[in-house]
């Protein structure tokens, strides 16, 4: 890999936050609830106003001034005061909610790659196999489920039902304080939103990686690998699968805003306290400088995570880096 | 001669192989399947009223409240008393015209922009993409969240368009924002290939101009394309619908799949193993979006031959 492919790459990503902050600029100050419009009540006098204005710097021209302090205290990660959360920062309110989902989607990608790559690959593979025809049915309905309407069955089914797993939350309240009785129970609580939101994953990763297969059959390395007399599974597995990962390194990068996205609906479903239900809480406050901050870090991480996914598919594939 | 030649080919051919496409499409299991539930999801969507009379609410609901399936309501009812088919077939309206609407903003912006940049390129094209690309990367949802108080600060709130409130507008809009680059993309990858191709060149030559071009001659050739995109788009704006109006942009006073769904989980629907409330909007809601899939590929199939032989 190229120093002057990473620096442009990097380069891109410093752009796309750079107008992310932008985007969130302008919108803040045409929201209902800006402080500009809070200031014009007819109850505080022009003095008033004006002393208010000054004083929050409102009376000094968007841009460059408001936009430079903007930026400035941005960066410097003060992102304003949560309304919902009783004026605590929203750095702070965010970073608290970030955990449980990071964890949550953290395992729920892992394993619906691992099983999503290796379903692909078997059906692409074996091309009208009983797996193609059973998998893809299953993949495509799995496709087209949102998180929580796999996750709202599941909640039906084994917990109000069977009684297996809990219906909502992280931790059972008053729980055990002892490390393994509580990692037991987080565990419990984690089965069913991570079984919702990997069934959702699954279907585009295994549709993806199935025609990445499929294109892989026919090129003249695995043709070559087959005259050579190697086992079959070989093929697949030294040959065509190495291959095939490329286009799904950067489908994984792609999606994962959409993940993050979804990823709110699962968590609403299951009460579980990560970015999703306390989007939906801010949704429901209309706390904006909370929406603001959330909106602000899936978008930046969800840039960095592209910049790595480009990183990483220069490093797998030589015709890129140059 | 040489203007009247290529404008033939791209009128009266395509239309041909349209309607062959159409059987093509038919005689595939995956083609006819979808076909099949669309049409039955289409004529509920069209006649509500027809099939189950009209939108039951709090005061003329008919039963008793998340009372279980019984002869007097075959899908149960939910927190209100309402009946869960009545419900369920009224949602198939909002939530398929609010697919329909987003659908065409972004088939529209996709189209313009795909074919502009791809004809034009240059810095056009340049700027375009990298715009779109920007977009891609913007997390939908979250960006409908803060976008929604924004559009309702510029619209006003409780306004009105076509009969339509202004929130669901809000999620129209939202989704056909958010969409339209990844069909952008296709349709532009399409018209790089087609503009290297004689018949534009022909037309260059006799003096069109780059307007008519794209309008006359490369249009007609991405059309297979753009109606691929615009069945897969479909199923993708009914899934985005569902998730927004689940997370609460949707309108109480008219229930989309996904704002039954919003209220079966406000009422504790799942903890309370009410299964009727849940499942019929669930059901729908992914029949539709693999409907639209499935027709939306089989589409891809039989119109880009390309294409074709990939799945």
């Amino acid at each position: 890999m190229t120093a002057g492919y990473v620096l442009r790459k990097v380069a891109q990503s410093i752009v796309t936050i750079a107008a992310i902050i932008l985007l969130l600029f302008v919108m803040f100050r045409a929201m209902p609830g800006s402080p500009d419009r809070a200031i014009r009540n007819p109850h505080f006098t022009q003095q008033q106003q004006e002393d208010l204005r000054a004083r929050y710097g409102l009376d000094r021209p968007l841009i460059p001034d408001q936009l430079v302090v903007y930026i400035e205290s941005t960066l410097s990660g003060d992102l304003g005061y949560s309304i919902k959360y009783a004026g605590r920062p929203v750095i702070e309110v965010v970073a608290e909610a970030a955990g449980p989902t990071v964890l949550l989607l953290g395992i729920a990608e892992v394993l619906a790659i691992v099983i999503g790559m290796a379903l692909g690959s078997i059906a692409g593979w074996h091309r009208g196999g009983w797996v193609d025809r059973l998998g893809g049915g299953l993949a495509l309905v799995f496709y087209s489920m949102p998180y929580f309407v796999v996750g709202m069955p599941l909640i039906i089914v084994f917990a109000a039902g069977l009684g297996w797993f809990p219906t909502s939350g992280m931790t059972t309240p008053g729980g055990s304080s002892d490390p393994v009785t509580w990692l037991l129970d987080l565990g419990r609580h984690l089965v069913l939103p991570v079984t919702a939101v990997t069934l959702g994953l699954l279907g585009a990763y295994s549709i993806l990686m199935r025609s990445s297969i499929i294109d892989t059959r026919t090129e003249d390395y695995v043709t070559t690998a087959r005259a050579k007399g190697l086992a079959d599974g070989r093929i697949l597995r030294t040959h065509a699968f190495p291959n095939a990962m490329l286009p799904m390194v950067t489908q994984i990068a792609i999606n994962l805003g959409w993940v993050v996205g979804g990823a709110i609906t699962a968590e609403v479903v299951f009460n579980w306290p990560g970015i999703g239900t306390l989007t939906v809480a801010a949704l429901d406050r209309r706390d904006y400088p909370l929406l603001q901050g959330i909106f602000l870090l899936v978008a930046v991480s969800v840039v960095l995570f592209n910049l790595l996914a480009d990183l990483v598919y220069g490093y797998l594939d030589p015709r890129v880096r140059s | 001669m040489t203007t009247v030649a290529p404008v033939t080919a791209a009128s009266t051919l395509p239309r041909r192989r349209r309607a062959d496409g159409l059987r093509r499409l038919l005689a595939r299991t995956d083609g006819l399947i979808g076909v099949a539930i669309l049409v039955i999801f289409g004529l509920l969507a069209l006649a509500p009223t027809l099939f189950v009379g009209p939108l039951q609410d709090v005061v003329t609901a008919t039963g008793l409240p998340l009372d279980p399936p019984s002869a007097a309501a075959l899908l149960g009812t939910d927190e209100l008393g309402r009946d869960m088919v009545n419900i369920t077939v009224h949602g198939a309206r909002i939530s398929m015209s609010i697919g329909l609407m987003a659908t065409i903003i972004t088939i529209l912006l996709g189209t313009v922009v795909g074919i502009v940049a791809g004809y034009v390129g240059g810095v056009t094209d340049a700027l375009l993409m990298r715009f779109s690309d920007f977009l891609l990367v913007l997390p939908t949802v979250v960006l409908a969240l803060i976008l929604a108080p924004v559009l309702d600060a510029v619209v006003g709130e409780g306004a009105e368009l076509f009969g339509i409130r202004s929130t669901l507008l809000i999620v129209v809009v939202v989704i056909g924002l958010t969409s339209w680059p990844s069909c952008a993309r296709v349709i532009r990858s399409q018209v790089l290939s087609l503009k290297e191709r004689m018949f534009v060149d022909r037309a260059r030559v006799v003096g069109s101009g780059p307007g008519w071009i794209m309008r006359r001659h490369i249009l007609p050739n991405v059309v297979n394309l753009v109606v691929a995109q615009a069945v897969l788009t479909f199923a993708s704006a009914v899934f985005t619908e569902t998730t927004l109006a689940f997370i609460g942009l949707g309108d109480p006073a008219a229930p989309s799949w996904g704002q039954v769904l919003n209220a079966a989980q406000t009422a504790g629907a799942p903890g309370l193993g009410a299964w009727w409330y849940v499942l019929p909007p669930a059901a729908c809601v992914v029949l539709v979006v693999l409907a639209f899939t499935l027709v939306g590929n089989a589409l891809d199939d039989v119109l880009n031959p390309r294409a074709r032989g990939r799945r």
